[in-house]
């Protein structure tokens, strides 16, 4: 990854996503242009509906943009072909979702071992790899439990162990505080933080001690970013668009 | 992907079970199928190998019934006799047969023979004994009484029941005629019916089957008899026997060498072995769709779960596999399942399966022969194989649709809802 500390980590040209409803066209994201460096942690903030989701959607290969361009790590990631798409999910790009999305029946240490599996990690490393994550998380004793026996607040954590498990520069959550307690979401968001020390870390948000942490915030609305900011909280913040070291 | 598919199976018990069950039921039905189809297929060797050693002798160019107009010449006494004497032969069986008029214009069949001889039904003999119902069959203890077993047929014609057996009668009266029968000026006898058969055919349950010397001093007979059968030690030396008949009594005699009942019984068993093919393809379309529905089903209640997979760096293909372990592995515990039930209640189950689902499709007389159908339900390496290869093959038929489902979930699925 020499290119990686070079270039910016994402960069959007143009991006549209339109769907369409009955005769309706609804334009989700209209034009977008974005450039994000390499580590920190970026929060999207606007109304509901004005495109954050879809955003992060298309960033993450997900969805693909209905025009435009989107580069992330050095991929084209609208070009990309099925087989390099799901390598680019296993290395490049981590997710985060609001609803933990663990898988039921794995535990807490194989459902954190899982990308690494599909990404042909021996499975010693995994177990090896998976353990110390979840120790660092704080759920050193939850290993063996099943997502029903972990609380929510424990759920996203090991959600986030799994989505760091391969190491990818680039990770995305989308309101991973939505469905937690202010304390237990309070402890997501200082866990985002450490970890966007070390890559870029894209947060969805409707917290405004989440949007606080952000090295940088943008705000979108219609499916557009906003020049301006409209909060003075986020004008501090939220201007710049070099990486920043986060404040701990 | 193999070990998260395996791991998937016993997600929810009582969908295993279920899905166990449904499965296994076609599986069960395959089985008893098979079965029976074995069954039949060893029944049919013995009764072609029986049946194919025994040579019918009648008079030239007659029936051979002692009382039909233009068909009464009878063979000679000494041809029984003649033929025991022929190397090869093992068994010579004496028959004589008159024709009675029952309820205009039907007739009965009255057959003396020795009372320990095959009981061979008229026209439809190759299976040889029918089917005691109710009392008992001649023994050689009523050679020269005054006895009778009947067909079920003409029991009902002349009102006998099975409890009356043993102190019914039935009048004999050679004197009465019809179309095709002259009267013979003989006194009426009565003879005490012992027996009821059935042969599940309706001419063979119109006969009467009576001691020989019995059936000789009702009509008056002398030692000619209608019909000599010869028993051949194998089928390999039905040829050379026939000729050696040729050569001692075919100036008086035909004689009926035995290749209709072959093509006989071979039709038969074709029959049987059309439907057991039928029905095992009906199992095996029966699991498809039961592993069809299934996947479906699966595809739909974790396509959260399959998008997540999908975001989380997993292949199609792998998502895929997945699923067809899990598909595989159902399938083999329903047709585990369909063993553990087919080895317990495989032979009850097969009898009425046979009877039932088959019985009607074969030729009647055929039916008695359920009765002593014997139907194995071993679980061998090769019923194994069957069970094995025909789950593997249903479960990646019956999910392919499911497959191309899952294939095109999107890992957007994962947010579905949110
Ligand atoms: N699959 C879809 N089909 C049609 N319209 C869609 C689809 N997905 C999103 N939209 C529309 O696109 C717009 C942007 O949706 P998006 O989910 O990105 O909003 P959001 O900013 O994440 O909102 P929220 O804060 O409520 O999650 C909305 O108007 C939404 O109705
Ligand atoms: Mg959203």
């Amino acid at each position: 990854m020499n290119d990686g500390s070079m270039l910016p980590l994402i960069e959007l040209r143009a991006v549209s996503k339109s769907y369409r409803k009955g005769g309706e066209r609804i334009d989700a994201i209209a034009g977008i242009d974005l450039v994000v460096e390499e580590r920190g942690m970026v929060a999207i903030v606007g109304p509901s509906g004005s495109g954050k989701s879809t955003l992060m959607h298309l960033v993450g290969a997900m969805d693909r943009p209905t025009s435009g361009e989107i580069g992330v790590g050095g991929h084209m990631v609208n070009r990309l072909s099925p087989r390099e798409l799901t390598q680019f999910r296993r290395r490049t790009v981590g997710f985060v979702f609001q609803m933990f999305n663990l898988v039921p029946n794995l535990t807490a240490l194989e459902n954190v071992a899982l990308p690494m599996e599909f990404n042909g990690v021996a499975r010693a490393e995994r177990a090896d790899r998976a353990s110390s994550l979840l120790g660092q998380f704080g759920l050193g004793q939850r290993l063996r439990h099943l997502p029903r026996e972990l609380s929510g607040g424990e759920m996203q954590r090991v959600a986030i162990a799994r989505a760091v498990a391969n190491a990818p520069r680039l990770i995305l959550a989308d309101e991973p505080t939505g469905n937690l307690d202010s304390r237990s979401g309070q402890m997501i968001y200082e866990l985002l933080q450490q970890i966007s020390r070390e890559r870029t870390v894209m947060v969805v948000t409707h917290a405004q001690d989440l949007a606080n942490l952000a090295n940088r915030v943008i705000h979108i609305r219609d499916g557009r970013l906003q020049d301006r900011p409209p909060s003075v909280a986020a004008l501090r913040r939220g201007q710049e668009s070099a990486p920043a070291q986060p404040s701990s | 992907m193999i070990r998260l598919g395996l791991r998937n199976v016993p997600r929810n018990k009582a969908r295993l079970m279920l899905i166990a069950f449904l499965i296994g039921i076609p599986v069960f039905l395959l089985l008893s199928l098979r079965s029976v189809d074995e069954a039949v297929e060893r029944q049919t060797t013995v009764l072609t190998r029986d049946v194919n050693t025994v040579l019918q002798l009648r008079a030239k160019g007659s029936m051979g019934h002692v009382n039909m107009i233009g068909q009464d010449r009878l063979l000679p006494a000494d041809v029984p006799e003649k033929v025991a004497r022929i190397e090869n032969v093992v068994q010579v069986e004496s028959y004589l047969l008159a024709m009675a008029p029952i309820t205009p214009p039907n007739f009965v069949m009255h057959v003396g023979l020795a009372p320990s001889a095959v009981k061979r039904l008229e026209s439809h003999g190759e299976a040889g004994n029918p089917r005691i119902i109710a009392g008992r069959d001649l023994t050689p203890e009523d050679a020269g009484q005054d006895v009778a077993i009947i067909g079920k047929g003409y029991a009902a014609w002349a009102a006998i029941e099975p409890k009356d057996v043993g102190k019914a009668t039935l009048a004999i009266d050679p004197s009465r005629t019809h179309p095709a029968i002259y009267g013979m000026n003989r006194p009426q006898r009565n003879l005490r019916i012992v027996g009821i058969y059935a042969s599940g055919y309706v001419f063979g349950d119109l006969q009467l089957f009576v001691p020989i010397d019995t059936f000789r001093s009702i009509y008056g007979t002398d030692r000619r008899v209608s019909w000599v059968f010869v028993r051949v030690d194998s089928v390999d030396n039905v040829a050379t026997v026939a000729q050696r008949l040729h050569d001692t009594v075919g100036g008086v005699a035909d004689i009926l060498v035995p290749k209709q009942a072959a093509v006989f019984t071979a039709t038969t068993s074709r029959t049987v072995l059309r439907l057991t093919f039928l029905g095992g393809l009906l199992a095996i379309v029966l699991m498809i769709i039961v592993v069809f529905f299934v996947v479906l089903m699966q595809v739909r209640e974790r396509a959260r779960e399959i998008g997540t997979l999908k975001a989380i760096g997993a292949s199609n293909g792998g998502v895929v596999v997945q699923f067809l372990t899990e598909a595989v592995a159902l399938a083999l515990l329903g047709g585990a399942f369909g063993l553990v039930v087919f080895r317990f209640l495989g032979d009850a189950v097969t009898r009425h399966l046979f009877a039932l689902g088959i019985g009607p499709f074969l030729p009647s007389h055929y039916r008695p022969l359920f009765a002593s159908l014997s139907v194995g339900s071993e679980i061998s390496a090769s019923v194994l194989l069957i069970v094995m290869s025909v789950a593997v093959v249903a479960a990646i038929i019956g999910s392919s649709y499911g497959v191309w489902q899952l294939i095109k979930i999107s890992p957007l699925e994962a947010v579905k809802h949110e």
